[in-house]
């Protein structure tokens, strides 16, 4: 007797019936154990016998019972002979006939449809139904997980996009503090300076203390012009005047406005953006200087640190009014070359061409660029080309020099800096420069994959410009990024240069740089790596340029927030009350001077407050 | 302008925004020196790459062929900026796509090919250059 081997027809059926069935088909066993008379049931003829010696063999126990069982549970039956005469089995009194309709001589095929049943059925679709259950399953939480995958999607851009918002409107308010500020001291001064008029009226008439009152402002001593202005005041002075003073007492912005929480949460933006750079500390000491010269730490000092701490602030906004690679609309509207037409740039770049290789940008004096690249052919060509468009060239290898000529206090107005360089990439050179410097950097590579120029910008640089690069591509990016240094602009520059007549290479130029044409202009790149003129460019391409640079337009200047106060304060009426008095005229006057000249504030970055101060000496006594 | 011979090694507009930066259009003293220089440095770095080459130094291979990259295609020379590109991938265990991976035997073997195919496109337009400056 061979142990039991499935034959082939029988692969699908169970062991159990399999075994049975190799039991049956042997012969030596016949007189205990063997196929039913029609073939069609089998019979145990000996009980005893058959639990003793073959069960073991061919199922590996010895228990009729669970012989029986196993056979019940596939669908077996005893076959009962109660309705026949004699009740008695034709194969004796003690055999047990079992029958299943598949289960029948000479047909092997049929013994794959036994199957066990009751608990067996419900077992055999247990594991379809997991399979079933799991897999609709599956697919809810597959759509859930994309689901809550694209809100948070949205939920990061709407973030990304609130905090923009949240950092351009905390700058926008603390600009709008110090106006308030500015404005409230303007009409402190206007104030006093009425004072100092209706006392003088007065004075005409009758003799007042003028002596003392003019050595008191000569003295430089702010406390002073207080207790003169009360007697003054005593004396009846116009009643508007009283009344403004009133009003002026009532509220002071200085106090009630309390800039510093706002200044806290910027600064904590802009760390969060990743390119503040911390106001460097001789800023804040010289901003904090003249104020606690001039008195106690008052609200006076506090408005002129505020004002020192501001222009480092706002200054460093990096990011957040640039192309934010965290901001993902900004993704399409990175300024880097989009196919376009080619036909009419080309022109007027053949014009430009023709006229000559010495182009002159019209600057109000030559750049100083500083570019970084280890190869020394790229190096060339780009000081070639940088050198033709009247720039001042200072070079670095690799970005190491770079981050050490910078951090020595060479100043730029624009940094060209290769990506991939021996001994400091351009990406880390960027990072450590940006730690405490802001000069537009640009980065200079081949490398313009999405991925890549979203890193560029997510370290601080400000624009990519793909290698190779062509002479337009380069000075799209200076006129670009050196607005500020173009002689039309109104210039803060010292010593400007007057204004040339415009040569026509320059008109031509001009053209090009107007930001409506930019996306075409750069397309002037001849890179062999991108497919030339291969579309007209989509208008809607143009607007969301377009777009972007309007909505951002500080990504461009060098202080973008801070003109705005300017601009937009008159409104506000800000009634102040003075605490003591008129006793800071000093920065009074010199947040009047601020004032009145916006673009020399804007210069002077750290330190608008230490120049101011003659001013009231020479101008009150009058 | 045009230079003979090098319709498709050499990308006109590159050269030619380079040859107009010379100040005499019969010294052509810029862009010839410009362009003997990178003769040079080619060889220079073709020299290095048969040495890591040798090493089995893909890194340095894929820095070497970034590196001449770079100046290829700044000069325009289009097919040897191309087979450099490739070089920079293969050595990154790219394809030339870049985009997929390849393991380092196969890489090396993608190398040492392109770096030949490399130096051959290299002496084609070398000797173009060559006789372009000296014919002129």
């Amino acid at each position: 007797m061979d142990s039991q081997t499935g034959g082939p027809g029988s692969s699908n059926s169970s062991d159990f019936v399999r075994k049975l069935y190799k039991m049956l088909e042997n012969p030596t066993d016949e007189n205990v154990v063997r196929w039913g008379n029609d073939g069609d049931s089998f019979v145990v003829l000996e009980n005893e016998k058959f639990t003793k010696h073959i069960l073991p063999k061919h199922f590996k126990h010895s228990n009729f019972a669970s012989f029986v069982r196993q056979l019940n549970k596939y669908d077996f039956h005893k076959v009962r002979h109660n309705n026949e005469e004699n009740g008695q089995s034709p194969y004796g009194v003690g055999a047990w006939e079992f029958k299943h309709p598949d289960f029948k001589m000479n047909n092997k095929d049929a013994l794959d449809n036994i199957r066990r049943k009751a608990p067996a059925p419900r077992k055999a679709n247990q594991p379809p139904d997991d399979m079933v259950i799991p897999a609709q399953q599956m697919d809810m939480m597959n759509s859930q997980v994309v689901a809550s995958q694209a809100q948070l999607h949205a939920l990061e851009g709407r973030y990304n996009e609130l905090s923009v918002h949240h950092s351009m409107l905390l700058q926008e308010v603390i600009g709008l503090q110090k106006t308030v500020v500015n404005h409230e001291h303007v009409m402190q001064n206007v104030l006093t300076f009425l004072h100092g008029i209706d006392a003088q009226r007065r004075r005409d008439s009758r003799m007042g203390p003028f002596t003392q009152n003019a050595t008191g402002v000569q003295n430089g001593n702010v406390e002073q012009p207080n207790p003169h202005v009360t007697p003054l005041e005593d004396d009846n002075p116009a009643s508007p005047l009283q009344h403004a003073s009133k009003l002026l007492n009532e509220t002071n912005a200085d106090v009630m406005l309390n800039p510093r929480n706002l200044e806290h949460m910027n600064e904590i933006t802009m760390r969060m953006n990743g390119t503040l750079t911390t106001p460097p500390p001789e800023f804040m000491r010289g901003a904090a200087r003249p104020a606690s010269r001039g008195a106690p730490p008052s609200a006076s000092s506090t408005t002129s640190m505020r004002v020192g701490d501001l222009d480092n602030l706002v200054y460093p906004v990096g990011q957040t009014t640039g192309i934010d690679p965290m901001y993902s609309e900004h993704i399409n509207n990175i300024p880097y070359p989009m196919p376009t037409k080619a036909a009419e740039p080309s022109d007027a770049r053949q014009d430009v061409r023709k006229k000559s290789t010495q182009v002159d940008p019209g600057w109000v004096r030559a750049p100083q660029i500083l570019l970084v690249e280890d190869d020394p052919t790229c190096r060339r060509i780009g000081s070639k080309f940088l050198y033709a468009f009247h720039c001042q060239i200072d070079s670095a290898l690799d970005g190491l020099e770079a981050v050490n000529k910078m951090n020595a206090g060479s100043k730029y107005d624009l940094v060209l800096m290769d990506i991939i360089m021996p001994n400091l990439d351009g990406v880390s050179a960027c990072h450590l420069i940006r730690q405490f410097d802001n000069t537009p950097i640009i980065a200079m590579t081949s490398n313009i994959r999405s991925d890549d120029i979203s890193m560029y910008f997510q370290h601080g640089m400000n624009d990519v410009l793909p290698k190779p690069f062509t002479k337009e591509g380069l000075l799209q990016m200076l006129e670009k990024h050196l607005i500020h240094l173009k002689k039309p602009v109104a210039s803060h520059v010292d010593g400007m240069v007057a204004p040339q007549p415009l040569a026509t290479t320059r008109q031509v130029l001009k053209e090009e740089e107007s930001p409506a044409k930019s996306p075409a202009t750069t397309s002037n790149w001849n890179s062999p790596n991108q497919l030339p003129g291969v579309s007209p460019v989509a208008t809607n391409v143009t607007e969301e340029y377009m777009h972007a640079v309007q909505t951002h337009p500080g990504a461009y200047a060098v202080n973008p927030m801070q003109p705005n106060p300017y601009q937009t304060s008159a409104q506000i009426p800000m009634p102040a009350r003075q605490q003591g008095g008129h006793r800071r005229q000093i920065s009074d006057i010199a947040g009047g001077d601020e004032m009145n000249n916006p673009a020399k504030r804007q210069q002077i970055y750290g330190a608008p407050l230490q120049p101011q101060p003659l001013n009231p000496i020479i101008q009150r006594p009058r | 302008m045009s230079i003979p011979g090098a319709t498709d090694s050499i990308d006109a507009p590159t050269f030619e925004q380079i040859l107009e930066m010379d100040d005499e259009e019969d010294e052509r003293e810029f862009s010839k020196s410009l362009v003997y220089d990178f003769f040079t440095q080619a060889e220079t770095t073709f020299v290095n790459m048969d040495k890591n080459l040798e090493e089995k130094d893909l890194k340095t291979l894929s820095e070497l062929g970034h590196f001449l990259k770079g100046s290829s295609a700044t000069l325009g020379l289009t097919k040897v900026k191309d087979s450099c590109e490739k070089i920079q991938h293969y050595g990154q265990k790219k394809d030339e796509t870049g985009s997929n991976d390849i393991t380092e035997e196969e890489g090396l073997k993608l190398l040492r090919t392109t770096i030949e195919q490399a130096k051959t496109e290299f002496y084609e337009v070398e000797k173009v250059l060559k006789k372009f400056y000296h014919d002129e």
